[in-house]
């Protein structure tokens, strides 16, 4: 254990350092996944289908928001589609409206839930989503992960059904538009699926709240055992058996990934360095503004790193000197300001 | 010459204008007219999303409808597909009051204290100015 903490605070520190190109990085990167995993398992139209591209729309997202990467990743789809069947193209982008339109717009922020969702499915952890987001997010984290459950396996069903248009010589418009609405109707795994990542979710959100000991690793082992069993007592009434073992050894592995994640996320979520620029009537001020460390971790071992803490806060230090800004020595002198009358108050 | 306080104080502002540049587009309005603004972007977006589902269904169904289409009940068809818009459209509607609400009511809070912050700097640039003087 002290030995990962020590890991954890070299990290932050070399993350601090280095955010400003990890950051275009590390978004390249998954968004090269992300259309790779796309291309791999609908890249009907092979001029889509091909390294350059994927590379260079991976180029692109990397210095532009995730709304932009899920916008892209959603006309890629049209696209290889379109090349199947226009009918198909035409119902998948009117699925994708109706999902924005109807669950995405409240919850811009988890937009990126709707990507991640499938892709995770593909990898065999989907049950990572729902107990991370039931340790770092609210219970209305429930909408995207249904939409994302949603669109996986609408995504599986239009791929059979262009599966059977590439067999068939005629393309009969009609008997493929209701092979996808009638297999969307009937797939309980679904409705199943949904029906347990919203428990969990709401679970392991539950427990993590609560004023205990330990809550956020009792929420992570409660998440992945119940995620275990409500599956398994599902896939048996809908007589699936060959996915158990999967099941089994795909939530133990979501469960470590999550256990990872909220291992560095306390300290992580507060360690962003801000770069600000702004002016007054004397200079131009760029700022790097290092926040001090401050680890909250709710464990008695933590007590020991607390002495290391002090030399790495004196490096912060340093460090806030040498951008000019150094908050503590002056937050005694705001106090005094916050006595002067309120303006407000006068009125 | 560089004056740390003011310095502190001008970040401290940037940040909070860079983080959440949103609590001040809703600074902008009155509480009501951000609602109204709300609610008709939900009536507008719940309207097209269920016409889109209306087609999907009509067309899934086109088959039946194009061969039962002298006797269909249409008065009911209707009424049903009203129906089932008006409750949507209720429950959307509700829920973007509850929510945005609450979203402008914790946007004012964190608002509050960059405005306590933006009256510290005019502060300094009063004081400045007196020792000019």
């Amino acid at each position: 254990m002290m030995s990962l903490l020590v890991l954890k605070e070299r990290l932050i520190t070399i993350y601090q350092k280095i955010e400003v190109y990890a950051k275009p990085v590390v978004r390249f990167f998954i968004s090269m996944l992300v259309f790779m995993v796309l291309n791999n398992s609908y890249g009907y139209d092979l001029r889509f289908n091909s390294l350059p591209i994927v590379l260079l729309l991976a180029a692109f997202c990397a210095f532009l928001p995730t709304p932009i990467m899920i916008i892209i990743a959603a006309l890629l789809s049209f696209i290889h589609f379109y090349f199947v069947s226009k009918i198909l193209s035409i119902l998948v982008i009117a699925v994708f409206l109706v999902i924005y339109l109807l669950f995405i717009r409240f919850t811009p922020k988890q937009g990126y839930v709707l990507i991640l969702m499938p892709i995770c499915f593909l990898l065999k952890i989907p049950y990572v989503i729902p107990i991370l987001l039931g340790i770092i997010g609210t219970p209305m984290a429930i909408i995207p992960v249904s939409c994302g459950v949603f669109l996986y396996f609408f995504i599986v069903i239009i791929k059979q059904a262009a599966q059977i248009t590439v067999s068939m010589t005629v393309e009969d418009t009609l008997q493929l538009y209701t092979f996808v609405i009638d297999s969307l109707k009937a797939n309980k795994e679904m409705i199943l699926t949904i029906a347990v990542f919203a428990i969990v979710l709401l679970l392991t959100y539950f427990i993590r709240t609560r004023k205990m000991d330990h809550a956020f690793d009792i929420a992570i082992v409660t998440g992945v055992v119940v995620n275990i069993f409500v599956f398994l007592i599902g896939d048996l009434r809908l007589d699936i058996q060959d996915k158990i073992l999967a099941l089994v050894v795909g939530s133990i592995v979501s469960g470590i990934i999550v256990y990872v994640v909220q291992f560095f996320r306390l300290t992580l979520d507060y360690t962003a360095v801000e770069y600000v620029q702004f002016q007054d009537d004397d200079y131009y001020y760029y700022v790097k503004a290092v926040p001090k460390m401050k680890i909250t971790v709710p464990q008695k071992n933590v007590t020991k790193i607390n002495e290391k803490k002090v030399s790495s806060n004196r490096m912060n230090v340093k460090e806030a000197v040498k951008n000019e800004l150094y908050d503590d020595e002056f937050e005694d002198k705001f106090d005094e300001f916050d006595d002067y009358p309120d303006e407000d108050k006068k009125r | 010459m560089l004056d740390n306080n003011k310095i502190s104080l001008m970040t401290k502002l940037a940040i909070y204008e860079k983080d959440e540049g949103e609590d001040i587009k809703l600074s902008k309005y009155f509480k009501m007219d951000y609602l109204r603004y709300q609610i008709i972007k939900s009536v507008v977006s719940v309207t097209v999303s269920y016409l889109i589902l209306l087609i999907i269904i009509a067309f899934y169904k086109s088959e039946y409808l194009i061969q039962e289409a002298v006797k269909l009940d249409y008065k009911a068809i209707g009424a049903k597909v009203l129906g089932i818009y008006i409750i949507l459209l209720t429950i959307y509607v509700f829920s973007s009051i509850v929510g945005y609400s609450l979203k402008f009511d914790s946007s004012r809070k964190r608002l509050f204290q960059y405005r306590k912050n933006l009256k510290q700097l005019r502060q300094y640039y009063i004081d400045e100015e007196n020792e000019l003087k």
